[in-house]
């Protein structure tokens, strides 16, 4: 527990976090001071002038905020007539060289400056001369587009390079009312948390490619939920609308503040990885490839799985720890031998000492937790042995093609039970699809052993089942989360203790790992 | 009136050379400086009352006093050479005319605070400064009063030239230690100070040059013999920049507290061509103006300048005849700091160029007076919220224009009122 402190703030007491600036410790107790330029992921960096305030003990008549730390006794000041007024000249300043046409700006609905406008200033423009002109739409590489008309000249961005990142592509040129944030000519971004610029910056300026203009963000429901690309499991804000008649799409991945996990950041390629979850899924069970309902490719299944004489089934590293418990139950009733290999989703060499990993599933702790099975060695044995493979949406081929275990695949009967169409789906004597991360609730424990719970958020029309409800159909005794956590808890002594609904927001620490926390 | 402390080798020829320098006294005082106590040097800069000489006017003694003591980490000596301000031109006199002085402050400065690695920063134009100053620094390192041991003394002292690119914001302490980092010129934000953390997050005194090349007669001549020139508070000499609208401009020393009327009279002849003064700026183009009205009663000293509502400054005096217009005046002022703001933070970044554009359309005719009052306004919304004095350089001058000569502004609006001076319609015209 931090130390605490008072302080006043417009005349009244509050309680806050020592070691804090005044942004920090006073906005965590709900009272906002408007600020552009600071970002506590950044530090300060005192050039916006927005937060500035008044302290009543014979200091400089105005401070910024931001550069200063929260003390004792301390007297602020926010409401006074002066200071509003201070809030209102910077807002003006910021906004004679910014085009004010919010309906048609990307950022329109999560501008800082529009909600400062409306919040601080509410003022006509006084300005009567010609406006600054700068250039629109540069490609900045990544994916990052920029308009430095917008640019508030925060430098979010530039420090984002600087000191996250350590790449330095951008950098602000020119001075007076020409500077503007630029890359290097010929010298784009070029790192793989590009689009975290997009994030940092307050106002319109930095804009994903990807997403601009595909939606008014306020028609986006904005739920949260983790990010299945890699053993990392960053917190993520999930957008997505499901417009009238039509199915519920996810629109974009943003980072969700966590210091346990991610800090404030995620990479583009957890960022873009919403698309596997719009795109080439697999929607339509089938059966020796006619299509049929999921009752009867389920029914199928069954029949498959009582008539094999030495069925394997296969559960995904990527899966929850519930649809992990639900499928081990599964495999153990049915007295088959049940695997978690799942070396194809390793990527080696493609991780860095911040937020990737090589390991690309979500919860390969899990399967060591739940004790299922996961070496190479012995998959290969029983799968060179069984006549019937049931696999429960593991992309056995995802990076390493393993020519000789696709030989011995292409050999045996194959169910597959999955979320997107791979190698098994296309050879599969039954396809079931199932849903995916974003669309069932469940937990993950990361690389780092922490265990994160995350709730269903998309909705489709044509709604598919969960893992976890296939091998109930299938004949298991796992009906729903309740139940896996029922068994979870007695077999597994680390999550004895775990109640789900209780795991706090940021994550439940189960072993320490010096590499448990960034410091972003 | 004048005086030669500082300025008592400007005439001598070839007093940037060692050789010379030396006959005339340079490094006369280091056997003394050198059996003291640092701290006892600290005092007596303090007793004789020496003001910073950049501008602001802070004791330097006392400057030195706010190093924190024992952290372990080296102190630095930054010295301002970046003479930028409009109408300041007296420190590249000693830059050129008696280096050696600088150095002798130096040495004298170092061994106080305990300082042994010195950057001078100068700006960028001042190339001759450069060749000249560099040259008088190899001369010193080879006649020992730089390097190892400074004057056979165990006490180390290397000193550093850093040219400036030509940016006026660098003249502001903290962006001056940014350039010497090697980073974009730009302020930091105070707290903390140099003096605790200034040059690579190290302890740091930042003085103007003039500051330390008065050292040398200080302790050669004690605190008492500084004093005894100038006022109570505002003690010792000056090198005052006299230019514009004189018979006689030129650079003068001159001890502090003398009426402005009569050094412009007696020592710069008075107004050229035999012109009615209509204004004075005291000391570089961000010291807000007097009226010919207020220069009758001002003196040459700190002080006396608070109390006319201006600023001593950098001691760059410009007198304006009767034939200036202020407005087109204004307009060249406002140019200028808005070509240096550095644009880091928003009100200077974008104010300046906002009152730059509304005195341009006031020129061309098409301002208003509603343009006049939001100048003014603009004036007041921009000054102290800034990272750094630079807008305030601006608009504290611009104000006091707008304040003290408004019926010109208003000559110049489509809607004005009937009240233009004469000369004012002529120009137009």
């Amino acid at each position: 527990m931090a130390d605490m402190l008072k302080l006043f703030v417009n005349g009244e007491e509050v309680e806050v976090e020592s070691g804090k600036n005044l942004i920090d410790a006073i906005g965590a107790v709900g009272i906002e001071i408007p600020h552009l330029c600071y970002h506590p992921a950044l530090g300060a960096d005192g050039n916006c002038r927005m937060c500035l305030v008044g302290i009543e003990d014979g200091r400089p008549p105005l401070v910024p905020a931001c550069k200063t730390p929260a003390m004792e006794g301390m007297r602020v000041q926010l409401d006074t007539e002066k200071i509003k007024k201070i809030q209102r000249d910077v807002m003006e300043l910021e906004l004679i060289n910014h085009p004010v046409d919010c309906p048609i700006c990307d950022q329109a609905g999560e501008c800082k400056l529009q909600d400062y406008y409306m919040e601080h200033d509410l003022q006509e423009s006084r300005m009567r001369v010609a406006q600054v002109k700068k250039s629109k739409n540069l490609d900045f590489g990544c994916g990052v587009v920029h308009d430095q008309e917008r640019c508030v000249l925060c430098g979010r961005c530039v420090r984002f390079t600087r000191q996250i990142t350590g790449t330095g592509e951008l950098g602000i040129v020119n001075r007076t009312d020409t500077a503007r944030v630029n890359i290097f000519p010929g010298r784009p971004l070029n790192n793989r948390y590009a689009l975290n610029v997009v994030d940092l910056c307050p106002v319109g300026a930095m804009t994903s490619r990807d997403f601009r203009f595909s939606q008014r963000v306020w028609f986006l429901k904005k739920d949260e939920g983790i990010c299945h690309g890699c053993a990392k499991g960053c917190n993520i804000h999930i957008d997505h609308n499901r417009e009238k008649y039509k199915d519920d799409v996810i629109y974009r991945y943003r980072a969700r503040h966590n210091d346990l996990v991610n800090g404030y950041f995620i990479c583009d390629e957890g960022r873009m990885s919403y698309k596997s979850e719009n795109e080439n899924r697999l929607t339509e069970a089938t059966v020796k490839g006619d299509l049929v309902a999921v009752s009867e490719a389920v029914h199928t299944i069954r029949q498959e799985l009582s008539e094999a004489k030495k069925p394997l089934i296969l559960v995904s590293p990527n899966s929850s720890l519930e649809q992990q418990w639900a499928v081990k139950r599964l495999a153990t009733l049915s007295g088959v031998e049940c695997f978690g290999y799942s070396d194809a989703y390793i990527k080696e060499g493609d991780g860095d000492d911040y937020l990737i990993r090589d390991d690309k599933s979500a919860n390969r702790k899990g399967l060591e937790l739940i004790e299922i099975e996961t070496s190479k060695q012995r998959f290969e044995e029983a799968l060179a042995e069984c006549d019937l493979l049931v696999n429960f949406d593991n992309d056995l081929f995802r990076f390493d093609a393993n020519e000789e275990m696709k030989a011995v695949v292409a050999g045996k009967k194959v169910i597959a039970i999955s979320t997107h169409a791979n190698y098994l789906t296309d050879n599969g004597t039954v396809v079931l699809p199932v849903a995916s991360y974003s669309e069932y609730g469940g937990c993950v424990v990361n690389e780092d052993g922490i265990l994160q719970a995350f709730s269903p958020v998309v909705r489709k029309n044509e709604e598919l089942i969960d893992v976890l409800e296939v091998t109930r159909m299938l004949g298991g005794d796992v009906s729903d989360s309740g139940q896996a956590w029922s068994g979870i808890r007695s077999a597994v002594p680390e999550l004895a203790e775990v109640q789900p609904d209780l795991i706090p927001a940021e994550g439940l620490q189960l072993s320490v790992s010096e590499e448990a926390h960034v410091s972003a | 009136m004048e005086v030669k402390i500082l300025s008592e080798k400007f005439e001598i020829e070839n007093a940037n050379l060692l050789k010379v320098a030396k006959e005339h006294g340079a490094y006369s005082t280091l056997d003394k400086l050198f059996s003291m106590e640092p701290v006892d040097v600290t005092e007596e800069v303090k007793k004789a009352g020496l003001r910073g000489r950049g501008g602001a006017g802070f004791p330097a003694g006392v400057k030195w006093g706010f190093l924190p003591k024992d952290t372990g980490k080296p102190t630095y000596l930054a010295v301002n050479s970046d003479e930028s301000e409009p109408a300041t031109f007296k420190d590249r006199y000693i830059l050129v005319r008696d280096p050696h002085m600088l150095i002798e402050g130096i040495i004298i400065c170092c061994w106080a605070i305990g300082c042994h690695d010195v950057y001078i920063y100068i700006r960028g134009e001042y190339t001759t400064q450069v060749k000249v100053l560099q040259a008088a620094i190899d001369e010193a390192y080879a006649a020992g009063y730089l390097g190892e041991k400074v004057a056979g003394q165990d006490f180390r002292i290397d000193v550093t030239v850093h040219r400036g690119a030509g940016a006026y914001v660098c003249g502001e302490e903290t962006a001056l230690l940014e350039s010497i980092e090697g980073k974009k010129g730009q302020p930091r934000s105070k707290p903390p100070f140099p003096a605790v953390e200034g040059l690579y997050g190290c302890p740091t005194i930042i003085n103007n040059v003039q500051t330390i090349a008065s050292l040398p007669f200080i302790m050669t001549n004690g605190a008492e013999a500084y004093s005894v020139y100038g006022t109570e508070k505002s003690a010792g000499t000056h090198l005052f920049g006299i230019s514009g609208h004189v018979e006689k401009p030129g650079m003068y020393e001159l001890p502090l507290g003398l009426p402005l009327l009569e050094v412009l009279e007696k020592v710069a002849g008075g107004v050229w061509k035999g012109r009615k003064l209509k204004g004075v700026i005291p000391g570089g183009s961000s010291t807000p103006v007097l009226t010919a009205e207020e220069a009758k009663t001002v003196t040459l000293d700190y002080e006396s300048m608070a109390e006319h509502g201006t600023m001593f400054g950098s001691g760059g005096i410009v007198v304006l005849d009767e034939t200036v217009d202020v407005v087109k005046l204004v307009q060249n002022l406002i140019h200028f700091y808005h070509h240096e703001s550095c644009g880091q933070c928003t009100p200077c970044r974008e104010g300046l160029g906002w009152m730059k554009k509304i005195i341009g359309k006031l020129l061309e005719g098409e301002g208003t007076m509603a343009d006049i009052e939001l100048l003014r306004e603009l004036c007041d919304n921009i000054e102290m919220k800034t990272v750094c004095v630079l807008s305030a350089a601006c608009t504290m001058p611009v104000r006091s224009y707008l304040d003290k000569f408004r019926h010109e502004f208003e000559a110049y609006a489509k809607d004005r009122v009937n009240s233009a001076p004469a000369n004012v319609e002529l120009q137009r015209n």
